[in-house]
């Protein structure tokens, strides 16, 4: 049995248990932050993108093609380092705010490809029938365009959600604690990268199975409907 | 109302849509037709006619590209009219039914209440249920429109738009969807609110209701009225001779 101990010892991985627990919850933590953050700039820029008014709709596309394009690290680094540096104020902005701005920020460009594609797949006649009883543009999104569009794409949006919670990882490259940062403390500490990445890797996939135990619940609770 | 005694105001209509290839096709033209309150017009006419067209730009779910229509004294044509407002007065039936697919049938009668004309949620909630009653379906009040038959989803719709207290009902080909037996229903309850004296235009293929129900019909053939008459006239000596080929074949 002492080449396991060798490969993964476990009672330095219950010594770090706390650092690993409250690694876990800050992820958890994050993650939701920016993927309700996410969810709401994905639903506005979708709607900016389908507006008629050509500036808000050429700034909603240019807007997800610019992060498209560039990898989230970057991103991460452009907000956090390069961002807002108020002068005056001697105020700049701190590692977990910016983490969670360029996730979110990151993320909502994938989210409102994925609500668009949610809203495109409501049936032009649930609009028809919104309009016919009278409901302005606001109304019909609010009461019935949206709440199906959300319906539609709930899968894919636990995917995104999903990807969102793995991005998160790389936040710790900017001193924030969360799950993977547990990891690099065995590493640097104890220099034990097996006791560090596994024991981060086992987290993450908690993490998943849960999302996906979620998913299926919620979509069976939505099967009723249609 | 500037002009007295018409109740719903159609001049000179005209409208045609561009077809993806280039073409133009000319749904409607020219079509002036005055409708009084109470009444209750049928249109018939094969299909592409223009029929629901013409409907649909009753109520401005379509636009018009030359003429005017008024409403009890609203031009929808004019710059200022809160077409919502108006869409909320002209209750509109559907051939599909579009029921708000993600509402209970309660709730796809209740949220316009409470949306647009702001009522409170126990009154609409009342409203509905008195409307649901009366059309028949109050039984099934708490099913998706996916657990409704066609002929149940309709009587949810009817009741839907009744609760806004429309001037005027629009059907477009509302029994056309359904299957034989529940046609009959629907149809009953269409005869019922006529009776009442609700302002009704109606688009259909059923013929026996015409001729029951109607006060006038028009029959359109390439976006023109091509006869107008009491239902009688229609079905005992049409004299257009399209009018008289189209209700051969559909008799």
């Amino acid at each position: 049995m002492d080449w396991i101990f060798s490969f993964y010892n476990y009672r330095v991985v219950a010594e770090y248990l706390p650092i690993f627990a409250n690694g876990m919850w800050a992820t958890v933590w994050i993650s939701t932050v920016s993927l309700v953050l996410s969810l709401i700039i994905g639903t506005l820029v979708t709607l900016a993108h389908m507006s008629h008014r050509g500036w808000l709709n050429r700034s909603a596309s240019a807007y997800i093609e610019a992060i498209r394009a560039t990898p989230l690290l970057v991103q991460i680094y452009v907000i956090y380092f390069g961002l807002p540096v108020v002068p005056l104020l001697d105020w700049r902005i701190g590692a977990l705010q910016g983490g969670i701005i360029a996730l979110a920020l990151n993320s909502g460009a994938y989210m409102a490809e994925i609500i668009r594609a949610g809203i495109e797949a409501v049936p032009s006649s649930q609009t028809e029938s919104a309009m016919a009883v009278g409901m302005s543009y606001r109304q019909r999104m609010v009461q019935v365009i949206l709440p199906q569009a959300f319906a539609n794409v709930l899968p894919p949006v636990l995917g995104q959600a999903i990807v969102l919670i793995k991005d998160s990882s790389l936040l710790s490259i900017i001193t924030v604690s969360e799950l993977l940062s547990a990891g690099l403390t065995i590493l640097s500490e104890r220099v034990m990268p097996n006791e560090g990445f596994l024991t981060v890797a086992v987290g993450y996939l908690a993490i998943y199975l849960v999302m996906l135990v979620l998913s299926v619940y919620t979509q069976r609770r939505l099967g009723g409907i249609r | 109302m500037q002009n007295g005694q018409h109740f719903i105001e159609i001049e000179n209509v005209s409208k045609s849509f561009r077809l993806p290839g280039g073409g133009v096709v000319n749904a409607v033209k020219d079509v002036t037709n005055y409708i009084s309150r109470g009444e209750v017009l049928v249109i018939i006419g094969p299909s592409g006619s223009g029929k629901s067209t013409l409907l649909r730009t009753i109520n401005g779910l379509e636009s018009y590209d030359e003429g005017q229509i008024v409403i009890d004294g609203v031009d929808l044509g004019h710059a200022h009219t809160d077409m919502n407002l108006l869409r909320a007065q002209v209750g509109m039936v559907f051939q599909h039914f579009n029921l708000f697919l993600h509402k209970t049938a309660l709730m796809n009668v209740v949220m316009p209440q409470t949306v647009v004309l702001k009522r409170s949620r126990s009154e609409a909630e009342r409203t509905a249920r008195e409307l649901l009653e009366r059309v028949g379906i109050a039984d099934r009040a708490d099913n998706y429109p996916s657990q409704l038959s066609g002929g149940q989803q309709q009587r949810v719709a009817i009741a839907r738009a009744l609760a806004m207290n429309p001037k005027v009902m629009l059907f477009d080909e509302a029994t056309s969807a359904l299957d034989p037996e529940t046609v009959g229903g629907v149809l009953e309850l269409m005869a019922e609110l006529a009776s009442e004296g609700m302002t009704m235009v109606v688009v259909t293929h059923e013929m026996g209701f015409a001729r029951r129900v109607a006060h006038r019909m028009i029959f359109m053939d390439a976006g023109e009225i091509v006869e107008e008459g009491a239902p009688e006239h229609f079905f005992t000596n049409p004299r257009n001779e399209r009018t008289q080929r189209f209700l051969r074949e559909i008799l």
